[in-house]
């Protein structure tokens, strides 16, 4: 792929510079997807002139048109403006799950590969535990101790992923600690502190980076999941697993339900995509 | 008596007995320290109309005067005994509630495996096999597939083959046309996990000199297959199947909402609803259970299925999974 492409990039400086950086055509896709994901959450407003919250009882349930891109809801509301202005809210929960667990994930791998010996082995045995509990089921019982609304499911979310981070994290500083360099920069007189933060945290830092993006997509999906099942905040919210778990009532009128699931998956294949192409390239 | 297989056997057995207790204290701390108080928030809620005497009889009769480290240990012999205590919402044994609703949550799950598998080994049987563009399309779908929340795969069988083809109704969700869609959604996400290290494994099986081995005598495609890269391909898949327990379980909760189905997810849903914890952490330490016993088992088999594996010192990890197989290897080269 980038071998042909390369006489064609030397005609276009723009194309050149694109294959100089090496992001295949649906990298670049995902990208602009979640561009546009980011300026709906950012910036609502300008992408649609419609309320998201007050509808005209005349005009519900209308199909696809050129003034409602998704249609109309039973009440009448526009439902490409209601996808728009819940992308904050889905985005934001998503991001502070991830948050959560490369935080906690992280430090307990780090900890863990870092010192090794019994605390290794308590950690491991924590981790062993978080990982026993369906994730999906250990976010709702968490969600329901917390009381039900989006701040907490999206909390939920991320201590239900913090092994997954926490085991990653540990095998990559496991990895780095054995290395010749990491013993040089001992031998150096480097302390703990400066070897831990010059060497093993950015070695590590790439594949948890992949594991971050798409975690994300996996905790959108998680959410939308506690949304659906109506562990977050209860209508006029806008996220999306709330927008198919309304829709869902309405099967007869389906673009309800295929709208905010076409928008949810674009979002989460484009982050899978990513975070395989940052695995991949070194 | 120190055979490598029985020390390994053992020291696994240890681990998961382990692990299991720990997942006990471990919902049960999760549950204690959150804020949220159970019986305000259930007993004295107006609706249930419990009278001061009887909250304080319930309370005596849960032991939630006791401290919690006495709860704890009260809990854990209990549980260890199989009494997981009375409901919180219904005063009915939470053993009883669960049994009622489990056999239908275990039908799901098992369906949904053996939609998972037969989707996986399909879909990497046709990376192999389909020529061009057919075939790396393939190689995109497990990606896709973990792209779809399951509950939308369901709505949208729902309304493909419920409402426009009137396969099934939904009204009457534990039909087999339901129950097969219902795994089929379920099935789904999970199948593209399989694949995907079916996949790895097939290309680097098909790279292996005794393939081009087999290629030179000019064996064909579908009984090099079949024959050779099946095989060693699928052993390593045990242990995927074994960790995609949780997801399965996990996955029912939302499918059976979906579809309407009364298992073990609405059972969390009502308990949830109710706050009503005894059940849930009963239900969490029960999956946990079955996590680490498929787990444990998967373990255990290995070794005996997969003759190249020792269990002289390190070795005995769990055989590589998606993450250390080549994911990207250049393509084999195709002779003949």
């Amino acid at each position: 792929m980038s071998t042909a492409s390369l006489p064609a990039a030397a005609r276009h400086p723009a194309a050149g510079r694109l294959s100089a950086l090496r992001v295949p055509p649906s990298v670049a896709l995902s990208l602009a997807i979640l561009a546009l994901v980011l300026a709906w959450s950012l910036a609502p407003g300008l992408f649609t002139a419609y309320d998201p919250t007050r509808g005209i009882p005349a005009h519900k349930l209308m199909g696809p048109s050129a003034a409602h891109w998704f249609g109309t809801d039973h009440l009448g509301r526009d439902l490409y403006a209601r996808i728009v202005h819940g992308t904050a809210s889905s985005v934001t929960s998503a991001l502070l799950a991830v948050g959560i667990g490369v935080l906690a994930g992280g430090l307990i791998g780090l900890v863990a590969g870092f010192l090794g010996g019994l605390v290794d082995t308590l950690l491991a045995r924590l981790v062993d535990v978080l990982l026993a509990i369906p994730r999906f089921l250990l976010a709702i019982i968490i969600v329901t101790a917390l009381g039900f609304d989006t701040v907490n499911t999206a909390i939920a979310t991320g201590i239900s992923a913090v092994a997954v981070f926490a085991r990653v994290m540990r095998a990559e500083v496991t990895k780095t600690r054995q290395a010749t360099f990491v013993e040089a920069a001992f031998l150096q007189g480097g302390s703990r502190w400066h070897v831990l933060w010059r060497h093993v945290l950015p070695n590590a830092s790439r594949s948890v980076l992949a594991l971050a993006v798409l975690q994300v997509g996996l905790s959108i999906l998680v959410i939308a999941g506690l949304a659906f099942l109506g562990y977050g905040d209860p209508p006029p919210a806008s996220d999306w697993g709330l927008l198919i778990a309304t829709g869902k009532d309405y099967l007869k009128w389906p673009w309800l339900v295929y709208a905010p699931a076409l928008v949810t998956v674009a979002s989460v294949l484009s982050l899978n995509r990513i975070s395989r192409w940052l695995r991949r390239t070194d | 008596m120190r055979h490598p297989y029985l020390v390994y056997a053992g020291r696994r057995l240890a681990q998961a007995v382990v692990v299991i207790l720990l997942t006990y204290v471990f919902t049960f701390v999760v549950v204690s320290i959150l804020p949220g108080d159970p019986v305000t928030n259930v007993l004295r809620d107006p609706q249930n109309g419990f009278s001061e005497e009887q909250i304080q009889a319930i309370v005596a009769a849960q032991g939630l005067d006791q401290p919690l480290l006495v709860q704890l240990w009260t809990a854990l012999t209990h549980f260890l005994s199989g009494d997981f205590g009375l409901s919180m919402r219904s005063s009915r044994p939470v053993a009883t509630l669960i049994a009622e609703v489990l056999p239908s949550t275990l039908a799901l799950a098992s369906a949904g495996l053996a939609v998972a598998l037969g989707l996986a080994f399909a879909i990497a049987y046709g990376t192999q096999f389909l020529p061009g563009r057919l075939g790396s399309g393939l190689r995109a779908l497990p990606s896709l597939f973990l792209s779809v929340p399951n509950f939308v795969i369901g709505l949208v069988l729902i309304h493909a083959f419920g409402f426009q083809l009137g396969l099934f109704r939904v009204i009457e969700p534990e039909s087999a046309w339901a129950t097969a869609f219902a795994a089929i959604a379920l099935g789904i996400p999970i199948s593209a996990q399989i694949a995907e290290v079916l996949i790895a494994n097939l290309d680097h099986e098909a790279r292996q000199d005794y393939a081009a081995v087999a290629r030179s005598r000019g064996l064909s495609p579908a009984r090099l297959f079949a024959r050779h890269l099946l095989k060693p391909s699928s052993l390593p898949v045990v242990t995927v199947i074994a960790l995609t327990v949780g997801e399965l379980l996990g996955g029912s909760l939302v499918t059976e909402a979906v579809f309407g189905r009364n298992g073990v997810g609405s059972l969390v849903q009502r308990s949830a609803a109710a706050q009503d914890l005894p059940v849930l952490q009963a239900v969490v330490a029960l999956a946990a259970l079955i996590f680490v016993l498929v787990n444990l088992a998967a373990d255990l088999v290995y070794p005996l299925l997969d003759p190249r594996i020792t269990l002289a010192g390190p070795a005995a990890r769990r055989p590589g999974k998606a993450d250390e197989a080549p994911h990207d290897a250049p393509l084999r080269t195709v002779t003949g």
